[in-house]
């Protein structure tokens, strides 16, 4: 029977299986159903410090009589984000004291450096395992060029890690010029993990009405490729452990990731089209195809097909279509 | 029934009124200048908790000052109003020299004019609607200060009318309570002959009147005289005593009371929740103003004490901040400041409590908010650090949101903290009415006659709007008798 | 209204009075606190109900002399009315048929400690109460705990009554013996804490009763707040008790000490007059 024992997150998890930050984690029934079909460790819907302003708008607009409260709304983001955080910590105390014993991430997304700490402190003081920081900036604003956003980067995670004491992984996106040296960087700085790649929100365009609207929610199966492409070149020379995330919605996938040099995956549309027992699936296909190669632990598979492992490694750097290195012969399959 | 407008053209068509109007031609009275509000020099009022700041209007300030009034057609200073006082109508009073007239005027509508003379916002609210202002540019009539004037002549003068009470009905009604909502609706019930008994958990009768607004800006004789003025009329006051603890609301209906009005207030204290807010020095501005003002401990003839600090910060930008804040300075503070996030011109206080406080000698640390406070080895606050922010867009409230500018950090020396960020509604009354409608922040429901969701409970003020005006309250607890006592008329 | 019927000096320096308040007497929980103003300069002091007599109308409390305000009150003499009394504050012990209790008690802190003991005993629990102080001449309410207790345990520091010891030696004692299902421990917050950490190494569930300052005592101003499993919550409204392993007391204790230099400077002036 094959050992699926691996780690993440500076613990041991049970499962590569992780269940990615989503409603897939939002209440202690849930977190125990993903418990009892496998699944490694959860992470926690994030908290978003935009979320909380937005809500703060809301209740702004809804209680505002003008100048005649504005006393008492001035600070209420305060409110709100402390209303937050009891959540957060009823949710968090609730599945520890139910049995849950698989780790519990708690994730955060902010912008300001102090609220980063203050939902840092607060979670980590609720007795999570871990904190993943949804770590993001969206390179759209013309006055902040490369070197302000690695510093953001690199000064958000040293300030969490001084408030807190249990491990601190990041969740990063691909959107760096610099994207190895980012990687390799980010690793030396001690945090316990970084999932490649967060996946967006997408904006797509309706055309009869000319107005912004949401993309397919979901992920296509195939969005797992870009993962792929870059745990493969960068496992090698991370300094911590790698996990993947977007498109892993069967086993094969899971398995490539690992191959990769991925030590985990986080997975949500998976669960969300199949429900709990594609968790299970998972681990038992996992376990199936490992017994059937003669891969007695997990570790023995991860990265046997990284850039490092593999006969050809440049073909990890791909990405321009030429006759020379195999074209399109006109019959591919979808 | 004629309706407001026709009510008010056919006031200002009393034969007194017209002829007022006449004595000055309009360009003599808008070529005055707005009075000013005799105050005491700030190097000499800072040494006194007791010593109010505004000393009032003369007779004579108040009549050249309301000569300026243009009795307009169209009083636009009366939308401004929350409550709709009859403004022109006591202010031509005043003019008149009738001032026991002007005050009666007055209580017509508001049931406390000399606390709301001194507390309203009116730069916000009649002010800012003056003719004046909207249409010559020029300063607005002070109506705030000619309100008070009118109020305090008739205290002082010992001539104060107490309105007619119809027969008793025998009704009895409570309020919980004893702030300005709850006064007001006991003014009113009182008037349409129940049998009223004013509720208060505390030992003094007032509520945030007495323990949240300082003597230098509200003294409790005031609100003592008012008080003394209803005992006249009938009503009823039980202190130290906590409706749903002492005695239930059941107890209550047993004891044969009808109808309920809760305006128990937001008196619950926030914090930021922001490490080593626990430390000693560290409090709320509830605890601090309450200390103060209600139990005196600045003076040494009361036993209960203050922590007295030499470098003093006050977090906030609200009125309640600048009380804390001039308290504090009254204390003997050698530096009293304000940290407030956003800028100086966009703090919610009243206009002239921040000119007071800034003649006062108040530090003002703008766009700066505290991210952590630290202790000696007893436990006592010594420093505090400060994140520095700019303005960045325009929030839900018009003004620009404060964002952080990262790695500006300060940190200044500070022995003691009042945290005045805002006030929530208080939970007692809630707790013990598990069917009472309550908004997710605590706030008890109502509908626009001000009853609950449980029929015999009406509320009014801040325990519906969360933290809001006097005045408001005021009209809250105006509304809520007016309801009760149509709902209890129908329901007997 | 709040007049003094009966007085009694338990010591020196712990007296208990039994004060007219017919309302209080018949809401009162045990568990609940009121607060109470000796004068009209006085400040507002929160003290447990020891006991109360619902036809008589009375309540109990009883009261060591720590500071101006409580000598005040132990100078009030029989036929004197209390300025100001309101109650019952806090939330009232959560009494039910567990087992068996181990109640421990710390000099005044019996006091309190009295009706909980008896609404255990009539809810059926076994009752094993530990008492202690300094002395015997501070250990109170000896016979009306034996009333309502299956046993009692005495610790003196002295052994002047007793066993010579602290009060975790008496329940360590009792722990080791029998199976206790829970806990409940009042007295000074240093003997609170001690006794809680006992009580968590044998994984026994433990109420502690807090003694705050207070200001209002109606969840107004925050005076009395505590860290409670990481949260912050007021004595006066979510307490007195909260389960004592999750209380954070050394932030406690630090915090009743924030008025010491005030509290020292007016005993002095007062004992000066």
């Amino acid at each position: 029977m094959a050992n699926l024992t691996t780690r993440f997150f500076g613990l041991d998890l049970k499962s590569p299986i992780i269940i990615g930050s989503s409603g897939l984690t939002s209440s202690v029934e849930k977190i125990k159903m993903l418990e009892k079909f496998g699944a490694g460790a959860v992470v926690l819907k994030s908290v978003f410090e935009e979320e909380i302003y937005a809500e703060f708008e809301d209740e702004f607009n809804k209680q505002s009589i003008g100048y005649a409260n504005q006393e008492y709304l001035d600070y209420f983001d305060y409110e709100i984000k402390n209303d937050k955080v009891k959540h957060y910590l009823q949710l968090i105390s609730e599945a520890k004291s139910s049995g849950v014993k698989i780790p519990i991430v708690a994730s955060i997304n902010c912008t300001s450096g102090s609220d980063w700490a203050f939902f840092a402190r607060k979670l980590a003081s609720a007795g999570v395992d871990a904190l993943e920081l949804n770590l993001f900036v969206m390179p759209s604003d013309v006055e902040r060029d490369a070197l302000a956003v690695r510093n953001y980067y690199f000064n958000t995670i040293k300030k969490v890690m001084t408030e807190v004491s249990i491990p601190v992984a990041i969740k990063i996106s691909s959107y760096f010029s610099d994207l190895s040296l980012m990687i390799k960087d980010l690793s030396e700085t001690g945090v316990a993990g970084i999932t490649l790649f967060n996946r967006f929100y997408n904006v797509d365009i309706d055309i009869d009405t000319k107005e912004l609207v949401p993309a397919k929610i979901l992920s296509y199966p195939f969005e797992y490729l870009e993962s792929l492409r870059w745990i493969g070149i960068t496992s090698p020379i991370a300094k911590c452990d790698l996990a993947a995330s977007t498109g892993i919605q069967d086993y094969q996938t899971a398995i490539k990731m690992l191959m990769a040099g991925a030590s985990a995956v986080q997975v949500v549309s998976g669960v969300y089209k199949h429900g709990y027992d594609f968790i299970e699936e998972m681990n038992k296909s996992i376990s199936k195809w490992m017994d059937a190669n003669n891969y007695e632990n997990l570790n023995d598979l991860i990265g046997v097909a990284s850039s490092k492992s593999v006969k050809n490694p440049t073909l990890y750097q791909r990405v321009q279509f030429m006759k020379h290195f195999g074209g399109f012969t006109g019959s591919e399959e979808e | 029934m004629t309706t407001l407008e026709e009510y008010l053209k056919d006031r200002r068509e009393q034969e007194w009124r017209v002829e007022l109007r006449k004595k000055l031609k309009g360009k003599e009275r808008t070529d005055i200048p707005r009075v000013h509000m005799p105050e005491v020099d700030p190097n000499e009022r800072v040494k006194y908790q007791n010593m109010e700041v505004n000393t009032g209007l003369s007779k004579e300030q108040a009549i050249v000052e309301a000569s300026r009034c243009m009795d307009c057609a169209n009083p636009t200073c009366m939308e401004g109003c929350p409550v709709q006082i009859n403004i022109p109508e006591f202010i031509k009073n005043i003019e008149r020299n009738e001032f026991g007239e002007a005050a009666a005027t007055l209580k017509q509508t508001s049931a406390l004019p000399a606390v709301c003379g001194r507390v309203c916002p009116q730069e916000k609210q009649c002010e800012e609607k003056c003719f004046y202002k909207t249409k010559l540019n020029k300063e607005a009539v002070a109506i705030g200060y000619l309100e008070r004037f009118a109020a305090d002549w008739e205290r002082e003068s010992g001539s104060i009318s107490i309105p007619e009470c119809a027969p008793s009905n025998g009704i009895k009604v409570a309020t919980i309570g004893s702030g300005p909502s709850s006064l007001s609706f006991a003014g009113d019930m009182i008037k349409l002959g129940y049998d009223v008994t004013v509720f208060e958990a505390l030992h003094e009768i007032g509520g945030v009147l007495k323990y949240g607004i300082p003597e230098f800006r509200l003294p409790n004789s005031i609100v003592d005289t008012e008080l003394e003025n209803m005992k006249q009329m009938g009503v009823k006051f039980e202190k130290n005593f906590i409706v749903g603890r002492t005695a239930s609301f059941d107890q209550l209906k047993e004891d044969g009371f009808k109808g309920f009005f809760v305006g128990s207030g937001a008196g619950l204290p926030r914090f930021m929740n922001i490490p080593g807010e626990n430390y000693n020095g560290i409090m709320s501005s509830n605890e601090y103003l309450t200390r103060v003002n209600l139990m005196n401990a600045s003076s040494d003839e009361f036993d209960t004490p203050v922590l007295k600090g030499k470098n003093v910060a006050v977090i906030g930008g609200g009125n309640t901040a600048m009380d804390s804040v001039r308290t504090a300075k009254r204390l003997g503070a050698e530096r009293a400041m304000i940290v407030y996030r956003r800028s100086r011109a966009e703090m919610p206080a009243r206009v002239e409590e921040v000119k007071h406080a800034i003649e006062e000698g108040i530090e003002f640390i703008n766009l700066a908010n505290p991210l952590e406070y630290y202790a000696d080895e007893t436990g006592r606050v010594n420093k505090m650090r400060l994140q520095h922010m700019e303005l960045g867009e325009p929030d839900a409230s018009g003004r620009r949101k404060p964002v952080e500018v990262e790695g500006l950090e300060s940190e200044i020396d500070v022995d003691l903290v009042v945290v005045a960020v805002g006030v929530s509604p208080n939970p007692l009354i809630p707790a013990c009415l598990p069917d009472l409608k309550v908004s997710k922040w605590g706030t008890i429901e109502v509908g626009e006659n001000m009853q609950s969701s449980i029929p015999v409970i009406f509320a009014g003020g801040d325990i519906v709007r969360g933290g809001a005006t006097v005045i408001l309250a005021m009209g809250d607890g105006r509304n809520a008798a007016k309801s009760m006592h149509e709902y209890l008329s129908e329901n007997n | 209204m709040n007049r003094i019927v009966e007085k009694e000096f338990f010591s020196k320096n712990v007296v208990k009075l039994v004060v007219e308040a017919p309302m209080i007497a018949k809401s009162r929980k045990p568990g609940n606190f009121i607060i109470l103003r000796v004068s009209e300069n006085g400040e507002r002091i929160p003290l447990t109900i020891a006991g109360a007599d619902e036809q008589k109308g009375t309540i109990t409390i009883i009261a060591q002399t720590v500071g101006v305000s409580t000598e005040k009150l132990a100078k009030m003499n029989v036929g004197d009315s209390l300025h100001d009394l309101v109650g019952p504050l806090g939330k009232a012990t959560e009494i039910h048929n567990v087992g068996t209790i181990l109640a421990c008690g710390g000099g005044v802190g019996i006091a309190p400690l009295l009706p909980i003991i008896e609404g255990f005993k009539k809810a059926g629990n076994r009752v094993i109460s530990v008492l202690a102080a300094r002395s015997k001449d501070l250990i109170i309410l000896e016979d009306e705990v034996r009333k309502w207790s299956d046993e009692v345990i005495i610790m003196t520091d002295d052994g002047s009554h007793g066993k010579k010891g602290l009060v975790t030696q008496g329940a360590e004692e009792v722990i080791l013996r029998e199976k206790v299902d829970e806990c409940i421990a009042i007295g000074p917050a240093i003997m609170m804490k001690f006794t809680s950490l006992l009580t968590k190494k044998y994984n026994i569930p433990t109420q502690a009763s807090l003694n705050a300052l207070m200001v209002d005592g109606t969840g107004m101003c925050g005076a009395c707040r505590v860290t409670v499993g990481g949260k912050t919550k007021f004595t006066c409204v979510d307490g007195p008790e909260f389960d004592a392993h999750q209380i954070d007391f050394d932030e406690m204790m630090m915090r009743l000490g924030g008025y010491k230099k005030e509290e020292k400077a007016d005993m002095e002036q007062y004992m000066s007059k």
